[in-house]
């Protein structure tokens, strides 16, 4: 099957076509809308669910393989934090608080792409290694950290350039304010992040898990395991409510934004692809860890970055993230992603890493 | 029964703003207040709709005057720019003034 099939398959998933119903719904300007409390309860269901099995699957697998994935991960979300700052800074012209924001919500994770990522799998028939559910609850707050960091150091400098061009004496370098500043600001930030609801019960779930196992979640998995897509759904008709409300703030996002918030995910997804292929990962395992350094944060995002990077246009990067790299991700790029990760898990690819590593050595 | 003047400030802000302005009420010790969640259209479009984290809320405080102008410039100064924030004063008449330092 090629990559257009696949995409067109993908669209008459239910989980697709739900998405696109809300956002025509919202287009139409329906009253329909999912209750408050369901769309609160719906992201706390998937992040339990996800939590239990990966914490049962962690079980037969053991804490040891997740270490070199789990590593590689955060050094690349940094990598990725980094690199997209730069492009919108210098390419982008964004203001420097609007690029540390964008860097940083391109450099999270995105845990409802994550559920989507999974379900996708279930369709296609594919398993995923169950430790990336640790992986995306310690990717979480690694990339918003640096940010808020980088920016903190930034204001500093430029406080501190101010200071001196009214003729007052320096005391602190702009790294140590940098430092003494972040070191309040990220205290809040941790322990927010931290004992934030997506992290404590995707935690605490992977824990339940690894205790209860296989037997244990056998009396629960008919609301964890058989409802789990079936929840995704109504969720999606409520994202696809809001980003279709949004459609119109992608006009004030730009087109840079826009080809930005389609190219980057594609980039980092494949690379991410690679990397996990080449660590081991099976051809699941590699689509999901591909997605997690793709996807972007709608949710988590607005919660830190609102309070850490106040001057940011939340406008820009919950648009950016939810109305653009949602959709593009869930339709076009998990198909890509999964092309790639199946022409480099096929036979002839590994015999050719195999000649390669063989040849090298 | 005897009514004591006092003023009620009322702060319309994103949700997420909530926290700074209580953290500033709390710095000038005052600890009562009362919100509740609001919807509404303003300067930063139509509010109140989809995301929890997008929602808007209303704070009211009760207060004596004196502490009034600090509260009041605190928060115009920090969150006026960076935050969607709508502040109003008013007089209102209390029973129990000592309640409301």
């Amino acid at each position: 099957m090629d990559v257009l099939q696949l995409i067109q398959s993908n669209l008459l998933t239910p989980i697709v076509l739900f998405f696109l119903f809300g956002i025509i719904a919202a287009r139409i300007k329906s009253d329909l809308k999912i209750p408050d409390a369901i769309s609160e309860f719906l992201p706390i269901y998937l992040l339990a669910a996800i939590g239990l099995h990966g914490g049962i699957e962690m079980r037969n697998t053991g804490f040891e393989v997740m270490l070199l994935p789990m590593l590689i991960a955060i050094v690349l979300s940094l990598l990725f934090t980094l690199n997209h700052y730069q492009i919108l800074r210098r390419l982008g012209k964004f203001n420097l608080f609007d690029s540390y924001a964008l860097a940083s919500t391109y450099g999270a994770v995105g845990a409802v792409t994550f559920s989507v990522g999974l379900s996708f799998l279930k369709n296609q028939g594919v398993t995923s290694e169950g430790y990336l559910a640790a992986i995306l609850a310690v990717l979480e707050p690694v990339a918003f950290i640096l940010a808020i960091f980088l920016t903190n150091i930034a204001v500093s400098k430029q406080i501190k350039a101010k200071k001196e061009s009214l003729g007052k004496i320096k005391t602190e370098s702009e790294f140590e304010m940098g430092i003494s500043e972040t070191k309040t600001n990220l205290k809040q930030v941790l322990h927010e992040s931290i004992t934030g609801k997506a992290i404590v019960i995707l935690l605490g779930s992977i824990i339940i898990g690894y205790v209860i196992g296989e037997e244990g979640f056998s009396s629960i998995s008919i609301v964890f395991d058989e409802l789990f897509t079936g929840a995704i759904v109504i969720f999606l008709i409520e994202m696809g409510i809001i980003a279709g409300q949004r459609l119109d703030d992608i006009k004030k996002v730009g087109i840079f934004l826009t080809t930005f918030a389609i190219i980057m995910p594609t980039f980092n997804g494949i690379i991410g692809v690679l990397v996990a292929t080449v660590l081991g990962l099976s051809l699941g395992g590699a689509v999901m860890f591909g997605l997690l350094l793709a996807s972007a944060s709608f949710i988590a995002a607005p919660a830190v970055l609102r309070h850490a990077i106040p001057q940011a246009k939340p406008s820009l990067y919950i648009t950016s993230a939810l109305g653009i790299t949602f959709p593009y991700n869930i339709i076009v790029l998990l198909p890509i992603m999964f092309m790639v990760s199946s022409l480099v898990h096929s036979d002839e690819a590994i015999d050719l890493f195999y000649y390669l590593t063989q040849v090298l050595v | 029964m005897k009514l004591y003047n006092v003023k009620l400030l009322t702060v319309t802000c994103e949700i997420l703003a909530q926290k700074n302005v209580i953290d500033i009420l709390s710095k000038h010790n005052i600890t009562g207040y009362t919100t509740y969640e609001v919807e509404g259209n303003g300067a930063r479009g139509l509010r109140g709709q989809g995301l929890k984290n997008e929602k808007n809320v209303k704070v009211e405080v009760i207060m004596q005057e004196k502490k009034l102008q600090d509260v009041v410039e605190e928060i115009a100064r920090t969150l006026f720019t960076n935050f969607a924030v709508v502040l109003y004063v008013s007089d209102v008449g209390v029973i129990r003034t000592e309640k409301f330092v």
